[in-house]
This record gives C-alpha cells, structure tokens and sequence, in this order.
C-alpha cells in the first residue's frame, strides 16, 4: 500500500501534475491513500500516521523542503519501519529533480510501481535535524569559520559552506578585487574584478562553527544556528530510482 | 549524489592535521600534518605544505618542508621548492626550482654501479651546484 503526502500546489500546472497522478495510481492498479499536507495536518504528522498505519511506501510529492520533511519523520522513527521512500520532485531548481523530478505524471507513477529501490545516505544534524539534499550556511558577508573533520581542522573565511547528505563539503569565498587601480585595468582587460575560490572535503563527521553565528538552511528553511555536528547516515533510507536508460551507440 | 570528486584546499584556508583520500588531493592553502592519497597529489604556486607526503603522483609547485614519498613519479616545477627527503621512481626538476635534501630511488639499477648496488641516492644542496659539475654530470649523461 502506498501512501501519498502531497505538498499543497503552488500553481497551475503543478495542480494538474497533482490531479493527473493521482488518477494515474488509481489506473496503474496503485492501491494507495493520497492526503495533502496543510497548516493543521502538516507533512511531517502524515508521514507520522503513515508509519502508525504500517504503510510500505510513503510517497513524497512536492518542493525540496516538503521532502526533506517526511524524510526527517521516517529517518526520527529509527529502525521500528521497514517502509520505502518514493519521491515526485516537483521543484525544478532542486538538486532532487535531477533524479526525482518527472517531466510527465505517466513515467513518475510508472516509476513508483516498478519499484526499483536503492539505498541512500541521509545527512543528520545535532539534535533531529535529518536532510536527503544539503544543508547551507549562506552568510550575508564573509565569516571566519572553523572546522574539524574526522583527524583533521581547517579555518579561514568563507562566504558559503555546503555539506550534502553524503558529507561532501564544500566552502566558498568570494574573493574581490579591492585597488580601484587594478580594477579599472581588469574592467578595460575584460578580466572579473572578483572570483570565487573553492575548497571541497568529504568526511564522516563534521563540526561547523562561524564567527559570528550564522543559521543553517535545510532547502529554504533555517534548520539551527552554528556551530553545528553534522553527520551521516550510511545508507539510511530505501528509496525508489528511476530505471536505468540503455543508451544506443548512435 | 556520489560524485568522485577530489579533497581541494583553497587558498585562503589554513588546516591542520592528517588529511588522506583515495582520490587526487589539490592544496592552494597551507597545510601542516601528513598528507596522503592514493593518487596525484598537486602543491600548487600559492601552497605551503609542513608535514610528510605520500601518494601516488607529486606535482610540487610550491613550498614543502617535509618527506614526500611517491610511489611513481614526483615532479617539481619551477616556482616548488622542496626542503626534505625524496622517495621515488622517477623524479624531474624543472630549472628554477629548489631542492634540498636527500633523494633515494630505490628500484633504480643503475648500470654503472653495478647490479649489487640497487638503490641509488644523491644528496643537492643548491648553493653546491656550479658549471663543473653540470659538466661532469653531461659527460656522465654521454658516457
């Protein structure tokens, strides 16, 4: 049985998308409950009342952060569920989409029957805090910034920090030009007067601090402040992929 | 979202301690501790590595102060400058660059020395080098 969380439409065609799956499961022999979050039920107690209820898969359908929290319900119920995430992204900005987001309802509904599951590591933030995507830290200016990974600690300034689920982290800094006489020359020698500088790690636990605080973003939202803990979950969640495309030669 | 994507430290960041990847590991920024990986490691102009390097692969651009082991190749280019012992099969130095320390190639068998003597070590302090002994190492070359 699935059970379906949808996220309430923003727009037109994301109501059609909806309305268009939803018939689509009913056709494709889906035996299925479809329920839409709302401000007095929220994602989070329906995917609550879908594991109450034993359901083997728990669909997501919607943004990036209505995802992100059915999957932080399921991750928070431990190892008492057996049950598989299916997901319809349907924020195209979202790195979701890359392998959730369906351009057509028939193939996302073809999809969540045929059922193929893999394994996916979660990312987790002290205290409950669970993301499938990233979690930023986006200051309005740069910040000192001090982090310790596994055998290891790193500082310096940065002016964006990324850690995905599977804790690869990455810190930018905007570098910019600051002699108006170099400048001036870089805008007549069509150079940029600012270039982003990259650092990129991967580890298994992090800790993240930052002078002055900052807030940690889980999609849109501020999820907690610095300093943060973040790890990650290995293979914490079963959740439906799209089959595998068999590319011809030509 | 697993990519295979290398361990880069930029240049405005300072770290401390072991770093290790099984991928190619690039340093822009100061490092201080052992850095290993199980391919190339790249010390670029603006780096400055204090510890021991181990890897598959070296490309030295910049400043190291330590023991750097490769198990293939190391190379030092122009801006690197090296203070610390080599460990390695093959090794260039590009004109330019510095080099103190102590160089050790061990599978190196060289016909000279005869097949009993199989390692071969060579110790280059910069100030030591002058036109006789680029000389003499040509005719070495020739011979």
């Amino acid at each position: 049985m699935y059970y379906f969380i949808l996220e309430p439409t923003r727009n037109n065609s994301d109501k059609l998308f909806t309305e268009r799956a939803k018939d689509l499961s009913r056709q494709f022999g889906i035996a299925s409950e479809i329920n839409q979050s709302s401000p007095a039920r929220s994602a989070g107690e329906l995917t609550q009342i879908a594991l109450m209820k034993n359901y083997s898969t728990i669909v997501a359908m919607g943004s990036e952060n209505h995802i992100n929290k059915v999957v932080r319900e399921i991750m928070k119920a431990g190892a008492n569920h057996t049950c598989v995430l299916g997901i319809i992204c349907t924020q195209g900005s979202s790195m979701l989409f890359e392998k959730w987001g369906f351009r057509r309802p028939e193939e996302a509904i073809e999809t969540l029957k045929q059922r193929r599951i893999s394994k996916f590591d979660i990312g987790f933030i002290e205290p409950d805090i669970y993301f499938l995507t990233s979690a930023k830290i986006e200051p309005k200016n740069p910040v000192k910034f001090n982090i310790a990974v596994d055998q290891w600690s790193a500082e310096g300034i940065i002016t964006r920090a990324e850690i995905s689920s599977n804790l690869y982290i990455l810190l930018e800094r905007l570098i910019k030009e600051k002699s108006v006489i170099r400048s001036a020359l870089n805008i007549f020698g069509g150079k940029e007067n600012s270039k982003y500088e990259h650092s990129i790690f991967k580890g298994k636990s992090v800790r993240i601090e930052t002078i002055p605080k900052t807030s940690v973003y889980v999609g849109t939202e501020a999820v907690t402040k610095t300093p943060v803990l973040v790890y990650r979950k290995l293979s914490g969640l079963n959740i439906i992929v799209k089959r595998d495309r068999i590319l011809s030669e030509s | 979202m697993k990519q295979q994507v290398g361990t880069i430290v930029g240049s405005s960041v300072h770290l401390t301690g072991a770093i290790k990847d099984s991928s190619d590991i690039t340093i822009f920024g100061s490092v201080e501790g052992e850095v290993s990986s199980d391919q190339k490691i790249i010390i670029e102009e603006s780096a400055r590595v204090k510890g021991p390097i181990k890897a598959n692969e070296i490309i030295v651009s910049g400043l190291v102060i330590g023991t750097i082991t490769a198990m293939q190749r190391i190379e030092l280019n122009q801006t690197g400058a090296i203070k610390g012992n080599i460990d390695t099969k093959e090794l260039l130095i590009h004109a330019g660059a510095s080099f103190i320390g102590k160089c050790n190639m061990p599978d190196r068998k060289d016909k000279n020395l005869g097949e009993e003597k199989e390692s071969f070590s060579v110790e280059v302090e910069p100030d030591d080098l002058d036109d006789s002994d680029k000389e003499i190492a040509e005719e070495a070359e020739k011979k």
